[in-house]
């Protein structure tokens, strides 16, 4: 019988490299990590990103995690001040990027079409999905079971060929 | 690719965007890896002084391996998409903390596989496929051209069938099969990296890859009995 | 005279029973089936690679074999159902992607739901569903029929669906479908539009899986090789033409060409290639199945013997392929045998 042997497989599988995403999709992805990153800080309250800050400027002199009360006040405080001036000195995307946030919030209700992406640039796609994810793994992590109630089928066709 | 082991300020994008596949030579790898270690290394050291546009240089070196990675385990671009900036923005919270024990290379695709292997266990069966184009680079594949030449009976039809029928054998391997196999086979990847990417031993790696390689053999058998007209 | 009395005194009578006492038949019909059917509905608990899992399942025959959703039993372990207080393990028989279900077997006698049929039903027929959403009792659902559908989010489902304006919880995935006599029409499976509405499998689907289990111990989809596109005009009602014949196929073996218009597969009509995946759907490798094509103006009629569906388990193929006419997908030199 004839069968494909290793090599065969190897050798469609190195082809797998060319499946590339869309033309501009590279050179645009660092300008979506940046316009992610100002997202993040203007979501997250003050306070958790002077814990955040704090906690790595510990980690960066090997100092134990800030337990101690004083000393945890003194940093947040220290913080504050530092990172005041810090978004001071942001440039005006900033606010462009709070005001594109609900757009990105909005495609929940419409149905994803299985068409070959588009360039990220034009497509607003739904980080949502990995957030959810993140919310039922905590869910998941207490003990309580998974409740099954697919929302996608687990099988489905796209051709007529039978 | 550029040979550079100093890193002069002004350097192209373009040059960084270079996804083309690997050589494959040994010695010509190992040449690139060493020039590649020593450039990380000044730009992991830069970042951790605070120089943040020395991360946007490793975002935008990494981004195409990194792409390459995660698609061919997810085979999805909007998912792959999603944990890419989901990856990178971890990446620049834990930098600090990176000791240099590892290669950078081995610890950002650490981060990678790990959270994709999370996405996979949480995303489960269901999922919608949302496949790239074949780039045009293909045709000039020397593998692509042996496959297509035309003496052989095979046409590009038959082999884009074979290409849709390897992408759903992909899917039915376990998460962990498929992340060795797009390691091993697609993204190139020495089984030594790959055993220290995964924490396994570099014997586990084998075996698993010969497993995934028995099943994937055996799916497209299957299909077989079908081909293209 | 008395004529007239007895018209009057039915006619009031009449007037009598469309008052109040209809609104609450309603009630009483959906209670009742809640009341009839609950306890051949069952909690079940399994582990998965994902970790602990809950769902429905109900009976359907008095020796504990039962239906529940793929997600549910399809790829489980350490199964076990609830029922009434108890727990009990039970075993997978069989599970299958294609048509999203499983069936698992507690050795118990149990009660069984009757099968019902989902042809009679209508848009807007009402129907109940009872499931175990969350870490709830067994909870009944009531809603209405609003639709058959075949297509969804982009692509078909394998058979049509039935859709139903009808709230399910999570937990409920495998929970039956009952019409308003008691008898099970479908295998609720999938959430629509966050939760307000589902996706049932047609009893009927489910029921052609389970006699492929009692006759070969395993679903048997069937396949005969022939991919089917949309004609710009139709032919004989229908616009189901063949584009393709694949080779070495039972639909190339019988005399199926392309450029065929398909009018009907055994007993389902083909007017628009979305039949096809019904009639698809009910094949049963081995079987033989009638198939009318409208080739010209000739009406023709082929014995098909279908053979497995390439997406089942590795099978030798039923037809004999002659050595001769073996394709070769891809001309790459061969590697010797690796040593494991």
């Amino acid at each position: 019988m004839d069968e494909f042997n290793d090599n065969e497989i190897t050798k469609l599988l190195r082809l797998k490299r060319y499946e590339q995403p869309p033309p501009g999709y590279f050179e645009n992805f660092l300008h979506e990590f940046h316009r992610r990153q100002r997202d993040e800080l203007l979501r997250e309250p003050l306070w958790r990103i002077c814990i955040d800050r704090t906690r790595d400027f510990a980690a960066s002199f090997n100092l134990s995690t800030l337990t101690s009360y004083p000393a945890a006040v003194t940093a947040v405080l220290v913080c504050a001040a530092v990172l005041s001036l810090r978004i001071y000195q942001t440039p005006a995307p900033a606010t462009v990027a709070a005001t594109d946030r609900p757009v990105l919030v909005a495609p929940a209700s419409t149905e994803p079409e299985w068409t070959l992406a588009s360039p990220v640039a034009t497509r607003v796609f739904n980080t949502r999905s990995l957030r959810n994810m993140t919310k039922s793994a905590q869910t998941h992590r207490s003990g309580t079971p998974r409740y099954v109630l697919d929302s996608v089928p687990v099988s489905y066709e796209t051709t007529f060929k039978f | 690719m550029n040979p550079a082991i100093a890193l002069p300020p002004a350097r192209r994008l373009t040059d960084l965007l270079s996804s083309g596949p690997d050589a494959g030579v040994k010695s010509k790898r190992q040449a690139m890896d060493e020039s590649r270690k020593d450039e990380d290394q000044q730009l992991v050291a830069r970042t951790q002084e605070g120089d943040a546009s020395a991360f946007d240089q490793l975002v935008v070196k990494y981004t195409p391996r990194l792409y390459g990675l995660v698609y061919n385990m997810t085979s999805n671009h909007e998912d792959t998409n999603d944990l890419l900036q989901d990856i990178f923005s971890k990446a620049y919270k834990a930098i600090r903390g990176f000791r240099g024990k590892s290669s950078f290379y081995t610890w950002i695709h650490s981060i990678a596989v790990n959270m994709t292997l999370n996405f996979l266990k949480k995303r489960g069966r269901r999922f919608q496929l949302s496949l790239d184009d074949v780039d045009s680079s293909i045709q000039s594949d020397k593998e692509f051209l042996e496959a297509t030449a035309s003496s052989s009976p095979v046409r590009e039809a038959d082999l884009s069938e074979l290409q849709k029928r390897l992408n759903e054998a992909m899917m039915k391997l376990s998460d962990e099969h498929r992340a060795v196999v797009t390691m091993f086979h697609i993204q190139g990847m020495p089984h030594a990296e790959i055993s220290k990417i995964l924490r396994v031993s570099e014997g586990t790696v084998r075996s698993r890859l010969f497993y995934a390689n028995r099943q994937l053999q055996n799916y497209l058998d299957e299909f077989r009995k079908n081909p293209v007209t | 005279m008395l004529a007239k009395l007895a018209f009057l005194a039915a006619a009031a009578s009449l007037s009598a029973q469309q008052t109040p006492e209809s609104a609450t038949s309603l009630s009483r019909e959906v209670k009742d089936v809640f009341d009839r059917c609950a306890k051949a509905v069952v909690k079940i608990e399994a582990t998965d690679q994902h970790g602990e899992l809950s769902g429905t399942g109900f009976f359907v025959d008095p020796t504990g074999t039962l239906y529940t959703a793929y997600s549910v039993g399809g790829e489980a372990e350490n199964v076990t159902v609830e029922f009434k207080g108890k727990k009990y393990p039970a075993r997978q028989l069989m599970a299958d992607l294609r048509s999203g279900i499983a069936m698992l077997k507690v050795d118990l006698a149990s009660p069984a739901l009757p099968i019902g049929n989902s042809d009679q039903l209508e848009i807007a027929t009402p129907v109940v569903a009872i499931g175990y959403p969350l870490d709830l009792a067994e909870t009944p659902s009531f809603g209405m029929i609003a639709g058959f559908d075949r297509k969804c989010f982009g692509g078909y489902f394998p058979t049509r669906h039935l859709r139903v304006n009808l709230p399910p919880q999570r937990g409920e995935g495998g929970a039956p479908l009952l019409n308003l006599k008691g008898e099970v029409v479908g295998i609720l499976l999938y959430s629509f539009e966050n939760n307000s509405s589902c996706y049932a499998l047609p009893i009927e689907a489910a029921e052609k899986i389970r006699a492929d289990f009692v006759r070969f111990g395993e679903p048997r989809h069937g396949w005969i090789g022939a991919n089917v596109a949309e004609a710009s005009a139709p032919v004989e009602g229908s616009r189901a033409v063949t584009k393709e014949i694949m080779k070495d196929t039972p639909a190339a073996e019988s005399g199926m060409k392309a450029g065929d218009v398909v009018l009907q597969i055994g007993r389902t009509k083909v007017h628009e290639p979305e039949d096809i995946l019904d009639a698809s759907f009910f094949l049963t490798a081995g079987d033989v199945v009638p198939i009318t094509v409208m080739r010209g103006n000739e009406k023709l009629t082929f014995s098909v013997q279908a053979d497995f569906h390439p997406a089942s388990h590795p099978r030798p193929p039923l037809l004999a392929a002659p050595l001769s006419n073996r394709a070769m997908p891809l001309n790459l030199q061969s590697a010797p045998e690796r040593t494991p």
